[in-house]
């Protein structure tokens, strides 16, 4: 079976897309108000909201076992909506949500996965009687704990359900869509004026807006969205009524409406029904549009979803345009002359493509707190089905990354997470208290902008690492490399990385299994960035992931060493110099060093570093330059420098991504002006490696 | 005499007519794929087309440190930064110094492409069935393990690299 009608496939990204967040923001909200024990008005119409968006877009991409899940979530919550009391004396509520949540997401990545060919809805059928079941316990609840109030919301419902309903077309029923003159003020009233007038002629079976006499603000509605009436002629006349339209005063335009704008019609009234509060299931479920996103009345949409692929083009071009605009500005051509005007029209240049590539990184950000907030469900459930009492501390995660980054994060953190409840937190509480922890332990989750990386930490108070245990299983699964006695806590403690380690002894749900943390660690290389573990036994542990922002432009230093242009970024360089009148010192070991105003650097040579032939090899005909990095420094020795120059840091290609490069001290390339390419230089783990 | 010259023709064409059919419908006749073939010193190497990219003359290369041997560093491919790997050092042969022919074939298996410097590129093959002579199992020698298929063709005999293997096999040799 197909998944979708022809057509329809168009479509289905979207909805995709929008399916997934509104679940996001349903878990959120329930995750919230499970802990405040009670729902909030404004929660629960939330909450309405969004199995009312998910019902009606289900319904229009055709996957009826969806819609009518959210149908029978929203019945659900219709009753608690009566009453939000019940749902403190009935936590069966947020079990099923979560599981119908769950569901959903399944169903979704099931359509997303399968092929057109072989898919085939999955039946819901006891999902809808548990939900059926637990509407009708509720219902009972709620009768039987508060009769006078049930009276009370008895009374108050039907006028509710007042909220004006489009009862379909009928028999001989026509649609009509009018509208008035540009500017000619006052839309409500002459609507209602048309009104008078078609009343003359036939039946007036609904219109929208449906409260013209009254709220002046409708008038907006009808300037945008034309005045539709359904009506039905006195003995099947449409035609006189039509008529009686295009007379009537003020009228610019009208136009017949199908059946279609009649369900956009019944959209329109249900989305003004689902907002209102008024009971969304009283009208029957039809097609909605992207447009729903924008509530809030006439208000224009000021977000667009954009296709990541097209912002990858751009950020790609706009890398591109920095190159070219070096490329040009220190063009081989111009030295030597004087071009005044040039080099201000170059200079506001280089401001704009600034500005531009601020743009584009900016544009590419999202903050951290969606997939931050993700992890709260985890907790909840994993603190269910472990018992441990646990609580999720999220800091920083308003933290801006890139998109690309954001997706890639989701399944790391989850594992660390899960880790942190699973293995991090003691099963047994009074562990906790003789040590003087609290009894409710803590899982954090923090993230941080530091020069040019983000350091994201999850951290929990439990039992920490175990360097005794670690070590032994090692040993038992032969993974040891060198001698025992010469292994550092923090490298036993980063063992648990490697793959295939575990040191549960079981294999739970969640993990045990000893896949978990080296994928981890192969998926956060993956984008680029490193992962360490740091932990004190009775204190708990923290797993460190630091990821480098990506279109990372560097003002970079540009040396020659033999064939070879490095480029070392400026913010690490303190100067440079000649060896001069300095004195050369030899150590010990064959290691050069350089005495320069009394303090002593060590000499790196580029060229024996790299093993790059060069003609320069006597210190007195190169350059040195001074780099600093976390109070270290080194003198690197080059053959020449060659000047300055902004240049944008691409990562080595995946095929060489399994040799170490990064730790021979190259951070990435960089194309330069000429077609050449740059070795990055990382002076970090140059100086440290 | 005349007529039976037009039949004797009409004869002679429909039977050649009915052999290109017959042809036709013997599968292994027909083109499976296509082949860009490459030579290394004396012998004839192959690559199948839908992993070429493009071919390109050597461009200057930017060593990079901490690698083997064979890879001689990273070039620039209309910004695109590829890596580049001698074949001939690849397969454990002498490296002999480039010429006007020596050319860079970017290949690709969807998310990693490298260029393989070969000595000169010879031509596209189209290749059926009947060519196809299977690999030997002889996996542990290290130039077989890259060979996909064997070509025994009329010119002579043309080795088909598993690009993927040449790629991936790396990968996991290191680990």
């Amino acid at each position: 079976m197909a998944k979708v009608e022809a057509g329809m496939e168009s479509m289905l990204e979207v909805y995709i897309f929008e399916t997934n967040t509104l679940l996001e923001q349903l878990d959120e909200i329930l995750l919230r108000t499970e802990e405040a024990g009670v729902f909030a008005e404004d929660d629960i119409n939330e909450i309405f909201r969004i199995m009312h968006t998910i019902k009606g877009s289900s319904a229009m991409m055709g996957f009826e076992n969806l819609q009518k899940l959210a149908h029978k979530g929203e019945d659900m919550f219709f009753v608690i909506r009566e009453k939000p009391e019940i749902a403190k004396n009935a936590p069966f509520v947020y079990e099923l949500i979560f599981e119908v949540s769950d569901l959903y997401k399944a169903e979704i990545e099931y359509i997303q996965t399968s092929d057109d060919d072989d898919f085939s809805p999955t039946d819901f059928s006891a999902n809808y009687t548990k939900l059926m079941d637990a509407t009708t316990k509720l219902k009972a609840m709620a009768a039987g704990e508060a009769v006078p109030e049930t009276v009370a919301a008895g009374s108050e419902a039907p006028a509710k359900s007042e909220a004006p309903v489009i009862v379909g077309g009928g028999e001989g029923t026509m649609t009509v869509r009018v509208f008035f003159e540009e500017g000619c003020g006052m839309e409500n009233l002459r609507a209602f004026l048309l009104l008078t007038k078609i009343k003359e002629e036939g039946e007036i079976i609904s219109h929208i807006p449906a409260d013209v006499e009254t709220n002046a603000e409708a008038a907006k509605g009808i300037v945008d969205n034309g005045f539709i009436i359904t009506f039905r002629g006195f003995d099947g006349n449409n035609d006189a009524v039509v008529k009686a339209i295009e007379t009537a005063l003020n009228v610019a335009s009208y136009e017949i409406v199908e059946t279609v704008t009649e369900e956009e019609a019944k959209k329109e009234e249900q989305k003004k029904a689902a907002e209102s509060g008024a009971p969304a299931q009283k009208t029957a479920t039809k097609p909605q549009d992207e447009a729903k996103k924008s509530s809030g009345g006439g208000q224009k949409q000021s977000l667009i979803s954009v296709n990541l692929a097209k912002l990858d083009q751009l950020h790609d071009i706009v890398g591109e345009i920095i190159t070219t605009e070096s490329m040009v500005i220190a063009n081989p051509d111009l030295e030597g002359l004087r071009l005044e005007s040039f080099s201000k029209a170059a200079r506001q240049l280089r401001k704009l493509t600034d500005e531009l590539q601020d743009v584009v990184m900016s544009i590419r950000m999202v903050p951290l707190a969606g997939v931050f907030q993700k992890m709260g469900r985890i907790v909840r459930d994993m603190k269910m089905k472990l018992n441990k009492d646990a609580e999720l501390i999220l800091e920083g995660e308003t933290t801006e990354v890139d998109k690309s980054i954001v997706d890639s994060l989701n399944d790391p953190l989850m594992h660390l997470v899960r880790n942190c409840m699973d293995h991090g937190i003691e099963t047994d509480v009074n562990e906790r208290i003789a040590l003087g922890k609290p009894a409710k332990a803590t899982v954090k989750l923090a993230a941080k902008h530091s020069s040019n990386e983000v350091i994201i930490t999850v951290s929990d108070d439990g039992k920490g690492i175990n360097c005794e245990k670690v070590l032994a299983k090692a040993i038992k699964n032969g993974m040891l490399k060198k001698p025992e006695s010469e292994y550092t806590t923090k490298e036993i403690q980063n063992m648990i990385l490697l793959p295939g380690f575990s040191t549960n002894e079981q294999v739970t749900e969640y993990s045990g299994r000893g896949v978990g943390m080296d994928v981890v660690k192969s998926n956060i290389e993956q984008i680029g960035g490193t992962l360490a573990v740091d932990s004190e036994e009775g204190k708990g542990t923290s797993f460190i992931i630091k990821i480098p922002l990506t279109l990372a432009i560097v003002e970079g230093m540009k040396l020659k060493v033999g064939s070879t242009i490095f480029t070392v970024p400026i913010s690490s360089i303190k100067e440079s110099l000649m060896v001069g009148n300095n004195k050369l010192i030899n150590d010990t070991q064959q290691g050069e060093m350089i005495m320069i105003r009394g303090i002593c650097y060590p000499i790196l040579r580029l060229h024996e570093k790299f093993k790059m032939p060069t003609d320069v090899t006597d210190l007195n005909e190169g350059i040195l330059l001074l780099v600093e990095v976390d109070d270290k420094s080194v003198c690197i020795f080059a053959d020449r420098l060659i000047g300055e120059q902004p240049v944008v840091v691409k990562p080595f290609p995946k095929y060489l991504s399994q040799y170490n490069i990064k730790a021979e001290g190259l951070s990435g390339c960089t194309v330069m002006g000429d077609g050449t390419i740059s070795l990055i230089i990382d002076v970090n783990s140059l100086i440290n490696g | 005499m005349a007529t039976v010259n037009y039949n004797e023709k009409l004869q002679a064409l429909l039977s050649s007519q009915s052999e290109i059919e017959a042809a036709k419908k013997d599968a292994s006749n027909q083109e499976i794929t296509k082949v860009l073939t490459f030579n290394i010193g004396e012998q004839v190497y192959g690559i199948e087309i839908p992993y070429v990219v493009e071919i390109i003359e050597v461009s200057p290369i930017t060593a990079v440190p901490g690698v083997p041997e064979y890879i001689k560093g990273i070039i620039n491919v209309r910004s695109k930064i590829v890596p580049v790997v001698n074949i001939r050092s690849r397969f454990g042969k002498p490296e002999i110094p480039f010429t006007d022919r020596t050319c860079v074939i970017h290949v690709s298996t969807g998310d990693t492409s490298v260029g393989l410097i070969v000595d000169s590129v010879a031509d596209v093959t189209s290749v059926a069935e009947k060519h196809i002579s299977k690999t030997p199992e002889l996996n542990n020698i290290n130039q077989s393990k890259f060979i996909k298929f064997i070509l025994e063709m009329d010119d002579g005999i043309k080795l088909v690299l598993d690009v993927e293997k040449l790629i991936d096999d790396q990968i996991r040799e290191d680990i």
